[in-house]
């Protein structure tokens, strides 16, 4: 009977199938036992969940840590969900922790785009899981709408940080003089606030002249590539350069190094990253804006994890507590170093009990 | 009597076809130069200052990376194979020497050692591609986009997103210091170009990957040993973009897992619009240099002459469009896919 299995006239492609389907079927049936232990622990400490775009760039990976550390200090597991830019993988994952948690979960997610918070919070509040939003949303979808699995919605205006930013820059200049800009991906709207930022500074201070706006989607590359063309289009006329973030600024501070003029032409970014940080410390940068992503990462998990174990109902609180600003640090060369001290040589200690410390307004949709 | 009839009307068919077949195929190799001319013509009646020694210099400095890019994937391309990979092996690079020299991040200085290290990782990560494509026979489509993610996916994993800002002067210099006014980057990337036409023109694995592009079953009948042609080919491809990596570290001051991004678009429009056909057999590094002069040129140009950014993709696109149409030669490709 052997004999028959092994000389068939199919017999070596029976045999190669049979392995393949064999090793499949032993490795689904492997991986069931650790779903279903998972559900074990389902009624012990919630799980805490960070979605964000990606590992890999310094903000991102900066909120991850500050989410780490914050399940360290309850005690809780926790997990990084990556929706490297796909929306619908954003919105997979967070069903699948869903299932996988019972619901025994609180999330602090940074949707991919704006129309992905509202199929998430609906599956969140019909799991029974807390999930805290940040940066996008649509505009008529509220936490208080969603009582209390929807707990509060965190995001940072960018009109103030841009002008702040623009008024640093034009400090800098002594206030006359010429200045270029560089823009975000045009549609994004801290692209566009950033912007509009920085036009209210620069109607305030008719000294200073935009002699161009061009936008590198926040490419350091795409950044360099428009900084060395506008050094041969205005050379020496450029007195000052704005970057609605922090890795376009640095690759700005490049270009004019390569020129000779790292340092005599200030240059200001927005995220806070630690070389843009450096950066102001040498002298090379006029001023950044730290969202603290430790802050948001942390926190966000914080809110959530406190309503789902009941230290507080969301529902009781008022709407500044539910959908608000959260604060940014403007770093300018006065704060430079005690921001660098605190924040980034050391690990940052944050009071985790301090849910509603940094919440400065409700957000206005005009 | 009839054979031989037949064979000199074979012979005379294949001489009057010879002979104007060379003068079209000579126009199209040139419409790349002359498509470069006119955009530097039209530049410099909009903006003069397109034409001063400083704007040369910058417009070596971002022409540079896009050259090595090139350089590696023509290689590939000619062959008829595709590199999808270029990103991971340049970001892979790049981070591993910004963690091998001089940095803000730890305590090594190894410096040349350190470049000669991330040469070997570049050829490593090439021969990698060539092999799987030889030995396990996935197309080189399917084998670089995989190779593309693990290369990006380690760069991530040793950085944890962060960026380390390179301190090494020798490698920093590549992009500030200056020789006869270039930087020292740009003469590196010319130092490149003549060794890939030294390896295309004048050495026997240059002429196997012409061959294998013009038809790869015929030179594998003729005896040559396809498989070693794919993988020197690749590993070559691997060496370029671990060069590319250090001179794009070294443009930036720093590494990252995102210095790559946008590069592999950038590389294969130069390659196309120099010329160089994506079906193989056709083309040359030569052509590729004027393709990533073209590129660069019409990118430096319409921030000279104020084109507004929402305008400027649009325009790159139609230029693409227009280059690769004049640069086809449409006698010898009957079949368009």
């Amino acid at each position: 009977m052997i004999n028959k299995l092994v000389t068939n006239e199919t017999g070596p492609l029976l045999k190669r199938r049979g392995f393949l389907k064999g090793a499949a079927a032993i490795g689904a049936v492997g991986a069931f036992p650790a779903i279903i232990t998972r559900r074990g622990y389902a009624a012990e400490v919630p799980v805490v969940v960070n979605s964000i775009r990606s590992l890999s760039n310094p903000y991102h990976a900066t909120w991850n840590m500050g989410g780490a550390a914050f399940a360290k200090s309850v005690g809780a597991e926790y997990v990084t969900l990556v929706t490297e830019g796909n929306s619908e993988k954003g919105i997979a994952d967070i069903k699948a922790i869903l299932a996988k948690t019972g619901g025994n979960c609180a999330i602090n997610i940074d949707p991919n785009d704006s129309p992905d918070a509202r199929p998430i919070v609906e599956a969140c509040k019909a799991a029974g899981a807390y999930v805290v939003t940040q940066w996008n949303k649509p505009a008529d979808l509220h936490p208080w709408d969603y009582d209390p699995n929807y707990v509060a919605h965190i995001s940072f205006s960018g009109v103030p940080y841009g002008k702040a930013m623009a008024e640093a820059l034009f400090k800098a200049m002594g206030g006359k003089g010429g200045i270029v800009a560089l823009g975000g991906i045009e549609s994004n709207v801290p692209a566009i606030e950033r912007k509009a930022g920085l036009m209210d500074a620069l109607k305030a201070n008719p000294g200073i002249e935009l002699l161009d706006f061009q936008v590198a989607n926040w490419s350091d590359t795409e950044a360099l590539e428009k900084a060395n063309a506008w050094l041969t289009r205005f050379g020496d006329k450029i007195g000052g350069i704005w970057a609605a973030n922090d890795g376009m600024a640095l690759a700005a501070v490049e270009a004019l190094r390569a020129d000779g003029r790292a340092g005599k032409v200030p240059v200001t970014g927005i995220d806070g990253i630690q070389l843009a940080v450096e950066a102001v410390l040498k002298g090379e940068m006029a001023g950044t804006v730290a969202w603290d992503p430790y802050w948001q990462g942390g926190m966000g998990l914080a809110i959530g994890f406190a309503a789902k174990t009941g230290v507080f109902d969301p529902a009781k609180e008022g709407k500044d507590h539910r959908e608000f600003y959260g604060t940014g640090v403007t770093i300018t060369a006065e704060n430079a170093q005690s921001y660098y001290d605190s924040n980034i040589k050391a690990e940052p200690s944050m009071d985790w009990n301090d849910i509603w410390g940094r919440a400065s307004g409700q957000i206005q949709y005009s | 009597m009839g054979i031989s009839l037949a064979n000199s009307t074979v012979q005379t068919q294949a001489e009057t076809a010879a002979k104007p077949r060379a003068g079209r195929f000579r126009a199209a190799l040139w419409a790349p130069v002359l498509v470069l001319v006119l955009l530097c013509a039209i530049i410099t009646v909009i903006n003069p200052n397109f034409l001063t020694f400083g704007n040369f210099v910058r417009i070596g400095l971002t022409a540079m990376i896009p050259l090595v890019l090139g350089i590696g994937a023509t290689f590939i391309i000619l062959m008829g194979s595709i590199d999808l990979s270029v990103e991971g092996g340049l970001t892979l690079s790049a981070v591993v020497l910004s963690m091998l020299v001089l940095n803000g991040a730890n305590a090594n200085d190894y410096g040349l050692l350190g470049v000669l290290a991330v040469l070997v990782i570049g050829g490593a990560v090439g021969f990698i591609n060539g092999a799987i494509h030889v030995w396990l026979k996935v197309p080189s489509f399917m084998t670089t986009l995989g190779t593309w993610f693990i290369g990006v996916g380690v760069a991530n994993a040793l950085l944890g997103g962060m960026a380390t800002r390179i301190n090494d002067p020798m490698i920093r210099g590549l992009a500030i210091d200056r020789f006869l006014g270039f930087p020292w980057g740009v003469w590196v990337a010319l130092a490149c170009l003549g060794v890939a036409m030294v390896i295309q023109n004048y050495t026997r694995l240059g002429r196997y990957i012409y061959a294998l592009g013009g038809g790869e079953e015929l030179a594998g009948l003729s005896g040559i040993s396809t498989a070693r042609v794919r993988i020197a080919a690749f590993t070559i491809a691997g060496v370029f973009y671990a060069i590319g990596g250090i001179l794009a570290a070294a443009q930036l001051g720093l590494g990252n897992a995102q210095i790559g991004n946008g590069r592999l678009f950038t590389t294969i429009t130069a390659v196309v619009v120099g010329g160089t056909a994506l079906s193989g057999g056709q083309g040359s590094v030569l052509q590729t240099f004027v393709g990533v002069l073209i590129v660069v040129v019409l990118s430096n140009g319409m921030v000279l002459m104020g084109v507004p950014p929402s305008v400027q993709i649009g325009v790159q696109g139609l230029m693409i469009i227009a280059a690769v149409a004049l640069s086809i030669d449409r006698k010898l490709m009957k079949i368009v896919k």
